[in-house]
């Protein structure tokens, strides 16, 4: 059997027999000979890890050594092992119960004894008060039995609730962490160092220091800290986190990086471009750590009905003992107390809500999709109407110029001012007048004191004159002269479809630009997805009737309201909210932003804009329109867990505390089905975090152009400049 | 009193399956920068942890046993006798479970590997990962504390055994034989580190499923045939329970 050749357990080096077990850890198949060698493999060789529990879990281990041994002569003692001959040795074993209870009730009670102190002197009862004061009746009953040798001991007990509470408060922060592996990547821009070059010499700076110019080298593997352009090297980076671009892009001498991406495979000196804390990586860090510490409406809905319970179980638990001290043996009753304390204890309706909302979080975040507040996920699961903006959202907001009527004027000129006016907007026409006259080899007029008018137009000085570019309306707000003729050939164009955008200086109109705006290639399907999701789909734009109704046909939307300003947006917001309670808006993130604010969740798509100043609540990456239903997939499921979580957590309490009273319920059993409850709340969120990818859950999708697939996968293995 | 030399003497042997598997973490615990005796009371602590979780298993396993054999009106007239039949069918369960373990340690069979689930599993060897790298006095206890529940062969043979005692103090005595038995090897690596060949270790390991087997063929057969049973655990010292 130990022949030579044979094959040999990975752990142990021992023969595995002829039939091993075959398990994949860290990317390697090793053979195992038996169970508990793979796990013992797994314990010696996997990446070390920092872990925040290592210190409840020492705490545990005494315990565990102390209440063992206490359970195990308390065993002994129920089973009548020292009856008879030996009767004589029963108060020494119940002192020696004594002097091992101890320790186990300070370690192990402590901490909940602290957080009940330090939650009553700010004046509030938290659930660890429950434990507190259960715990504490059984413990003081049984030394005072002890003292006076009379009576049973419970230290059994008293150690094995706070064992299984500690147990399920381990596994608590288990899945916390858990839950904060896929967000690690996103609040490392605050945590990280960088290895900065300054001379000959390299040294380590955290990345909120680094400053723009600085040279920062970064090895394979490392995050990339700061968006910079490539000095020296060559290598591929996963861009997934930040931009949802699931395809490695290659980098050279001279391509852009951004900062958050990950540097795969050589290694990069660049130069940053700006300081540390202007990325949108941090950027991304400090809203994601903003939306955490935030509760959801649910969740605060349960920390309310929490507050108020605890006083309530307090009293149920003083009324049960009273109630039953005239039946049964004072201890007995003292049990059933404690039996009542022990299971009404809400430590899982605690857990139910944050924790399936931080796992969701994470799982938009490894697609590169943002979410800024957390109660935004529930109020998109529970959203029937989903209401879009046109440009740049459904369509590719990459419109190109593709008529210039003018009046008196070269169209040359019309373009330069327009584009000189224009370069200071983000909106999705602005960037295609710009372009055109980028084209033309025009430079732009120099423009002055420009001001922004969202959903209209934009204003500005140049060459002494006002200038000002916008749709109809705020040209004849403005009210500057137009020539009829002009008119009639901008109608004409409309009336084709396309958008018309008035270029006017000096009190006068001089042209009208026609741009014509293509819509997404996934744009239907996603409808069709949304709709297939029963959601209710409507299309407000600013645009005129023409182009959105051509664009509505286009992509399957038959709601439309068109020729919209923001509040006209807004007021149309609030028409489907009567019908639907609750709407969604997904925009583009700029011009539309006050509609975004004023939704019950507000999406922006792709937004180059900075985030600090977007006001949607859900932000996803550049060409990630095709995501949008399954973001609504894992709101959704996020809402069932919270959901779920909640009327297990509560359902259970219910029905057990009525067991608990009617003294059929154990304490040791309480508190074990209590942490079974909380490992059922976690078991049960940490479902979130194997939900499909957005390619997987969307079949039937025409091809996008940046499938969120697994991040390993090379799609395309040519090099892009960037 | 042979009985418990006997199970000590199974334990010895098989803490040559011991150096393999946990003999690791006992190289890993490693020595204490204060000294001899500080490393010697850090594999100590490391060593009672495992011997108390394996005692309390052993006082469950027990208590289990004596649950479901207390008298119940399932007592049945065999041969003019009166055998409980839930002991024996304990003892028939025991007695295959160790010689399936026994066979595992030859390499013929394969238990408990569908035993996991995911989470578990993975969360426990994280826990203990952080544990043996955590640096506290009282990690070791700790560890050995958690040690002592990884899922070993070795363990459920004696558990098995150990529930077939139908007394929670005869269950406390099994295990404990047990552990102690795996004492010396485990405390020998903790100084010398890995010491053995893998070949010797593999004799080891052959011995101890030896051992293994022959106390589970004894224990099978307190099941199939009474008489036969008690004949042989007579001989074997006699059981106290």
């Amino acid at each position: 059997m130990s022949a030579a050749g044979e094959n040999l357990c990975s752990h142990c080096f021992l023969a595995v027999g002829r039939r091993p077990m075959r398990v994949m850890v860290n990317g390697q198949s090793c053979a195992f000979c038996c169970y508990g060698c793979c796990i013992a493999f797994q314990v010696k060789s996997g990446k070390s890890e920092e872990w925040d529990a290592a210190w409840i879990l020492i705490r545990l281990g005494i315990g565990g050594f102390l209440s063992m041994n206490i359970m195990l002569f308390s065993i002994l003692l129920y089973t009548g092992a020292f009856s008879g001959a030996d009767a004589n040795v029963l108060p020494r074993i119940e002192l020696l119960l004594c002097i091992l209870a101890t320790p186990a009730v300070v370690i192990l009670g402590g901490p909940f004894l602290v957080e009940t102190w330090s939650n009553a002197i700010r004046g509030r009862l938290t659930s660890s008060a429950l434990i507190v004061v259960g715990v504490g009746a059984a413990y003081a009953y049984s030394v005072l039995a002890v003292v006076e040798h009379s009576g049973r001991v419970y230290f059994d007990t008293a150690t094995m609730v706070l064992m299984l509470f500690t147990v399920g408060r381990y596994l608590e922060a288990v899945g916390r962490a858990r839950a904060a592996r896929d967000l690690e990547p996103l609040l490392a821009a605050e945590s990280e160092c960088a290895t900065v070059v300054d001379g000959g010499t390299e040294r380590r700076v955290p990345i909120r220091e680094i400053d723009a110019g600085m040279r920062v080298r970064v090895r394979p593997g490392e995050r990339i800290p700061v968006d910079g352009v490539v000095l020296d090297g060559a290598s591929w980076t996963d861009e997934a986190v930040m931009t949802g671009e699931s395809r490695h892009i290659g980098k050279n001498v001279g391509s852009p990086v951004i900062a958050g991406s990950i540097n795969l495979d050589g290694p990069l000196l660049i130069r940053s471009s700006g300081p540390g804390t202007a990325t949108r990586w941090a950027q991304i860090c400090r809203s994601v750590r903003d939306a955490l510490s935030r509760r959801g409406a649910t969740q605060r809905l349960a920390d309310r009905v929490v507050a108020a319970a605890v006083p309530l179980v307090l009293a149920l638990s003083l009324l049960t003992v009273l109630y039953w001290a005239h039946r049964l043996p004072f201890d007995r009753a003292l049990l059933v107390g404690l039996a009542v304390l022990v299971v009404a204890c809400p430590c899982a309706v605690g857990l139910a809500a944050p924790l399936a909302t931080s796992i969701g979080i994470g799982r938009l975040a490894r697609c590169g999709c943002l979410v800024r507040e957390p109660g935004a996920l529930e109020a998109l699961a529970r959203t029937r109407s989903i209401a879009f903006d046109k440009t740049g959202t459904l369509t590719s907001g990459e419109a190109r110029v593709v008529n210039i009527e003018t009046e008196g004027v070269e169209a040359d000129e019309a373009l330069a001012r327009a584009a000189g006016l224009e370069r200071h907007s983000e909106h999705g026409l602005a960037r295609a007048i710009s372009l055109a006259a980028a084209a033309r080899g025009l430079e732009p007029v120099v423009t002055r004191e420009v001001r922004i008018v969202p959903g209209r137009g934009i204003l500005g000085s140049a060459e002494g004159h006002q200038v000002a570019a916008g749709n109809g309306p705020f040209i004849s707000d403005l009210g500057w002269a137009l020539e009829p003729r002009l008119i009639a050939r901008a109608r004409s164009q409309e009336a084709a479809g396309h958008s018309v955008v008035y270029i006017g200086w000096g009190g006068r109109v001089y042209a009208a630009l026609s741009l014509d705006d293509s819509t997404l290639p996934e744009a239907r399907a996603t409808i069709d997805a949304l709709r297939g999701r029963q959601l209710n789909v409507t299309l407000l734009t600013g645009d005129i009737a023409a182009v959105a109704k051509r664009i509505a046909a286009a992509i399957g939307i038959d709601d439309v309201e068109a020729g919209l300003s923001p509040e006209a947006k807004r007021a149309g917001l609030e028409r489907r909210r009567r019908f639907h309670k609750m709407v969604a808006m997904v925009g583009d993130g700029l011009n539309d932003g006050p509609v975004l604010a004023e939704a019950d969740v507000g999406i922006a798509v792709g937004s180059a804009t900075d985030l600090a100043r977007e006001t949607a609540a859900i932000v996803l990456p550049n060409n990630g329109f095709w995501m949008l239903p399954w973001v609504v997939d894992v709101a959704r499921a996020v809402r069932k867990t919270i959901l779920t979580n909640l009327i297990w957590a509560f359902g259970y309490n219910t029905i057990a505390l009525s067991l608990a009273a009617l003294g059929v319920l154990q304490p040791i059993l309480a508190a074990a089905a209590m942490a079974g409850s909380s490992v059922l709340v976690v078991v049960n969120s940490l479902r979130l975090a194997r939900l499909p990818d957005p390619s997987a859950s969307l079949t039937g999708r025409s091809a996008p152009e940046t499938p969120c697939q697994v991040a390993s996968a090379v799609l395309d293995p040519v090099i892009e400049p960037g | 009193m042979a009985y418990y030399l006997m199970l000590f003497a199974a334990g010895f042997a098989g803490s040559f399956h011991c150096i393999g598997m946990c003999g690791g973490f006992a190289c890993a615990l490693g020595r204490d920068g204060r000294g001899r005796g500080a490393t010697l009371l850090r594999h100590l602590l490391y060593n009672t942890g495992r011997l108390t979780t394996y005692c309390f298993l052993g006082a469950l396993a027990g208590a289990f046993g004596e649950v479901l054999c207390t008298p119940q009106g399932s007592r049945v007239l065999l041969l003019g006798d009166s055998f409980d039949v839930a002991q024996r069918t304990l003892a028939i369960v025991a007695g295959l479970l160790m010689i399936c373990m026994a066979l595992q340690f030859f390499g013929h069979v394969r238990v408990f590997h569908r035993l996991s689930v995911g989470f578990a599993a993975s969360t426990f060897a994280v826990a203990l990962r952080s544990l043996l790298v955590a640096q506290g006095r009282a990690a070791p206890l700790a560890f050995g504390v958690f040690n002592g529940f990884l899922p070993c062969p070795l363990v459920y043979a004696f558990a098995a055994e150990a529930a077939s005692s139908f007394r929670p103090l005869a269950g406390v005595l099994t295990m404990a034989a047990f552990g102690l038995g795996t004492f010396p090897a485990m405390l020998l690596m903790g100084g010398v580190g890995r010491i053995l060949t893998p070949m010797w270790r593999q004799r080891g390991v052959r011995f101890a499923g030896g051992c293994i087997l022959a106390l589970g063929i004894v224990t099978l057969g307190r099941g199939i045939a009474p008489m036969a049973g008690h004949a042989a655990h007579a001989w074997a010292g006699g059981h106290p329970g």
